[in-house]
């Protein structure tokens, strides 16, 4: 960071050409290679898709309110199609591909000070799978839809009468090549692109983040493509696998789903870990703390993902051997997780912290997350996971990790780096308080949940008893307020397009190289590719008014240079 | 290490009440009384992490924020080696002890003792049937005080899952093979009865798969299991149609009405009329068949009974057309007897209301029976 002046891509700053301009016309977009180009296009998918999984969020919510029939006409089917639609299109088109194929996408090049990722062909061809997998969620629909849930439990998922069982089960496994070719497409980039000077331990971090999540990607996805296929094959040709009907077995279809599933909770939350490592030393203008081990608990928890999916099944009726083990593993993750959020407090501790609008973001996730995390624990713990098993206590759980802890930090991610992919700063006081907003619907919407679960109710319910309605009403009012702040969120940024000011190359300070090109990048990214040092070092950095941004003081640099980190 | 979570877990054993806690419902069975510490213990272990976590967030970024232009300072540790040693072993420590004794109390929750009373649980879209050692069935859960009871449990469809908060026990039904759960109980006096739940996502009527659990007294328990056993035998067969029929047809009619709205199978207004010849006989079934040429002497069916009777047992043999194969069979279920009335009731439908399948016309006094 000290040491790149020379390197700096001045004449390009001052070019009007950024990849937004260079060329024109739909087909500029639709056959672009640019890998900024992709990235802002799967974002403006995942956003879509997360507007739609959001709005059968707040039908299903809705619904509750009362018990029995709450919306005219929303019957025990519709709704078991509301929050089955609700759940897969969450998972497999929103926040699976939201930071590796949307943020990543855009970023991960640039921080590497590559022009490219190593398959530009291959990327734009995982953007049109995605494509594909989310037009067969829509033809499934037309053909009647589906109300399996989204973990397509057999035999339900083979014997339901909703039509559009066999093409969702398409669409999904897609969608799975979409992120396999993503994950491979990462996993060489950042080997054979990192630039001179960039050694392994001087990647951001969240480039590590992104790795560890497309080695999971490539490993485990495969894994669910070939049990959707079994299920599909058992559905047309009647070849029993799962159906016990046939001669096969339903708990083999629960070991071979979480296989994927369980790895992809990990494929959701470690990029978004990846950011709040970004958001936190960037915004903080301090040195991650402990570097060395976020990086390897970020591989640490990749590996661990793998071995612990048996603790979706502790009341399946798997022996009580492979409980304990799995058990075992299970709390296993805790540890890795626990040394990133004490990192992260660290890395505040004398800090220069700025209350952005992406640090509200971060500090959100911190806490979010933590509540997320620890919760696992009743969950991971075998006797009382045995009364929370399958009630809103589970429900809880899991959107605190993946709603306010990987959504929360893709959000962030997309704060941070909204200047740098549109060249506009967006308010910042209606950024913070859509934050603000988010936070608190989020925690009123599901920290009931917690509450309501713990007291014995069961999730999936369309009717539910009386004793249960305070909360669920609760629950659907923090939802209405959660919604309120997505939509102040969307007006904030999308009006930034119109009416934000112009961004500087670096507004917030950062240290990494994608701050080092203009807002927005030019078409190249970088003239020369430039020479790296250490990207969480803050101290050549001076705020200047006239650009409002950060700028690389000589003086400071200079000074940093005689005093190096250690 | 060990021994102060065990104190905890001791002293928070006494917060467990029949009444409920402020995390959780009434304790009413052995296993509660395990599980209850134990989350408590947890929460606490939260509580602690949680509020450390976030006095320092909030004092760290209250400390040292800064203004823009200000200049940066540079004096925070970039790592160190023991501080972040100690908070990946520290809490693997904790973890570690939690988790053995976690799985020291699932052994006993996965062990049903040798003695324990079994009652045979079949769970199918969307009803449970208990099943007792003296032939009685009931679709509530009925269950002795003070002695261990075993549920052996399949499925007959679908994946199900029987969960009784208030003993914290839940285990799944797969079909195909057999599972246990057991508990005891010993307060017939304090919250009952109990909430039994479905809680595996199983289709339209999951959600209404839950039923209540009776604790009743030894002696109370088995004039209960007399009586059960019994209810339909007492019933003269004239009789049967009216006070056995809308018993059982509780159970039938998630799927089937009376007053001919369409549901997830036929309703039954006008299906004596279609069984017998009269309107609506010509109606289509799946293969294309009728009721006409399926009904009557000499065809597949002699009589508009054997029809009938068959649907009930082999409900996938001929299917209505616009139906799916969504009913189960209702074999070893219902008896010869029971059947007779389910018949009684289809044919004497206008006696009954269309709603709510109660029986209008004055009925003779007879002596009081109860099903659930």
């Amino acid at each position: 960071m000290t040491t790149i002046d020379a390197s700096r891509p001045i004449d390009l700053a001052s070019r009007p050409d950024n990849y937004l301009t260079h060329t024109r016309g739909f087909l500029s977009w639709a056959l672009t290679l640019d890998h900024k180009r992709i990235g802002v296009m799967y974002m403006a998918a995942v956003l879509v898709s997360f507007f739609v999984g959001g709005v059968f969020a707040l039908l299903v919510r809705t619904e509750l309110l009362t018990p029995g029939q709450t919306i005219p006409g929303v019957t025990a089917d519709v709704y078991n199609q509301f929050f089955t639609l609700h759940g897969a299109i969450m998972v497999f088109l929103v926040i699976i591909p939201s930071i590796p194929a949307a943020l990543g996408n855009f970023v991960l090049p640039i921080m590497l000070g590559a022009k490219d990722v190593a398959f530009p062909r291959l990327n734009l061809g995982s953007f049109y799978l995605w494509l594909a997998g989310a037009a067969f969620t829509l033809v499934s629909l037309a053909m009647g839809g589906f109300d399996t849930g989204w973990t397509f439990y057999t035999p339900y998922s083979t014997t339901t009468t909703t039509g559009g069982v066999i093409p969702v089960l398409f669409g999904v496994f897609i969608l799975g090549f979409s992120s396999i070719f993503t994950g491979m497409n990462f996993v060489v980039t950042v080997h054979k692109l990192r630039p001179p000077g960039m050694t392994w331990f001087r990647m951001p971090l969240f480039l590590w983040a992104i790795y560890a999540t497309a080695i999971i990607q490539v490993l485990a996805t495969p894994v669910l493509a070939i049990t959707l296929m079994l299920v599909v094959i058992e559905r047309t040709i009647n070849i029993g696998i799962f159906d016990p009907s046939m001669g096969g077995d339903p708990v083999l279809f629960q070991h071979f789903f979480w296989f994927y599933s369980h790895p992809a909770v990990y494929i959701m939350i470690l990029p978004a870990m990846g950011i709040i490592s970004e958001l936190i030393s960037v915004h903080a203008h301090r040195h991650i703390f402990g570097y060395k081990f976020i990086a390897l608990s970020s591989i640490a928890i990749a590996i661990f993902s793998f071995l612990v999916w048996g603790h979706h099944m502790f009341t399946s009726g798997q022996s009580p051997l492979m409980n304990t083990l799995f058990s075992l593993i299970s709390f296993s993750v805790a540890i890795p997780s626990a040394v990133k959020v004490f990192n992260w407090l660290t890395t505040l501790y004398k800090g220069n912290i700025s209350l952005t609008t992406p640090m509200w973001y971060a500090l959100s996730f911190m806490v979010l997350f933590t509540i997320g995390g620890l919760t696992g624990i009743h969950l991971a713990t075998l006797n009382t996971d045995v009364h929370l098993h399958d009630t809103y206590f589970v429900v809880a759980h899991f959107h605190y990790v993946m709603m306010g802890s990987a959504l929360i930090g893709m959000i962030g991610g997309l704060h941070h780096w909204w200047p740098k992919m549109t060249g506009k700063m967006y308010s910042e006081k209606l950024g913070t308080a859509a934050c603000i907003i988010i936070f608190i619907g989020f925690n009123v919407t599901f920290f009931t949940q917690f509450y309501l679960g713990a007291k014995g109710m069961p999730r999936r319910y369309y009717d539910y008893l009386p004793e249960y309605q305070t909360y669920h009403v609760i629950s659907t009012i923090g939802s209405y307020i959660m919604a309120s702040g997505f939509f102040l969120t969307a007006y904030c940024l999308l009006s930034s397009l119109y009416s934000g000011r112009k961004a500087a190359a670096n507004p917030w300070g950062g240290g990494s190289l994608e701050w080092q090109c203009t807002s927005p990048p030019p078409h190249d990214n970088f003239a020369v590719q430039p020479s790296v040092g250490d990207c969480y070092d803050f101290r050549a950095l001076r705020w200047d008014e006239t650009t409002q941004g950060y700028v690389n003081d000589p003086a400071l640099a200079a000074e940093a240079a005689r005093n190096p980190l250690h | 290490m060990i021994a102060p979570l065990h104190t905890l877990v001791a002293a928070l054993a006494a917060d467990t009440t029949p009444q409920g806690t402020a995390w959780l419902p009434p304790a009413a069975s052995n296993i509660a009384q395990s599980v209850d510490p134990m989350f408590y213990a947890i929460n606490w272990i939260c509580y602690i992490f949680f509020f450390g976590i976030l006095a320092a967030l909030v004092y760290f970024v209250v400390k040292y924020r800064v203004r823009k232009g200000q200049a940066f300072r540079s004096d925070g540790p970039l790592h160190h080696l023991p501080l972040e040693t100690s908070w990946a072993v520290v809490p693997l420590l904790i973890v570690i002890v939690i988790f053995y004794i976690g799985f020291r109390d699932f052994l006993n929750i996965s062990t049903p003792p040798k003695n324990a009373y079994v009652v045979q649980v079949t769970a199918q879209k969307w009803a449970w049937n208990f099943k007792y050692p003296n032939g009685a069935t009931s679709d509530d859960l009925y269950v002795p005080a003070g002695r261990p009871v075993q549920l052996t449990m399949r499925a007959s469809d679908v994946l199900h899952c029987c969960y009784i908060p208030d003993f914290r026990v839940k285990k799944d039904l797969v079909p195909g093979r057999y599972s246990y759960l057991w508990f005891q109980a010993d307060d017939v006096s304090g919250q009952n009865p109990h909430n039994l739940f479905c809680t595996e996502y199983c289709g339209t009527g999951h959600s209404t798969m839950n039923r209540k659990v009776h604790v009743l007294a030894q002696e109370d328990f088995d004039a209960w299991l007399v009586e059960q056993s019994q209810w339909l035998d007492k019933i003269p067969e004239e009789e049967l149609f009216f006070r056995a029929g809308p018993k059982i047809y509780a159970r039938c009619q998630q799927c089937h009405s009376l007053d001919g709205t369409k549901g997830i199978g036929p309703s039954w207004k006008g299906l004596w009329s279609r069984v017998h010849g009269g309107e609506g006989s010509n109606e289509k079934f799946g293969d294309g068949s009728t009721y006409a040429s399926l009904i009557g002497p000499g065809k597949k069916y002699a009589t508009p009974e054997d029809y009938l009777r068959n649907s009930i047992l082999n409900p996938g043999s001929e299917l209505v057309g616009g139906y799916g194969n969504a009913m189960p069979s209702f074999k070893g279920q219902l008896n010869d007897k029971a059947i007779d009335a389910v018949i009684g009731m289809m044919q004497h439908l206008d006696d009954f209301d269309p709603k709510t399948g109660k029986y209008l016309k004055e009925a003779p006094a007879a002596p009081k029976v109860s099903m659930k």
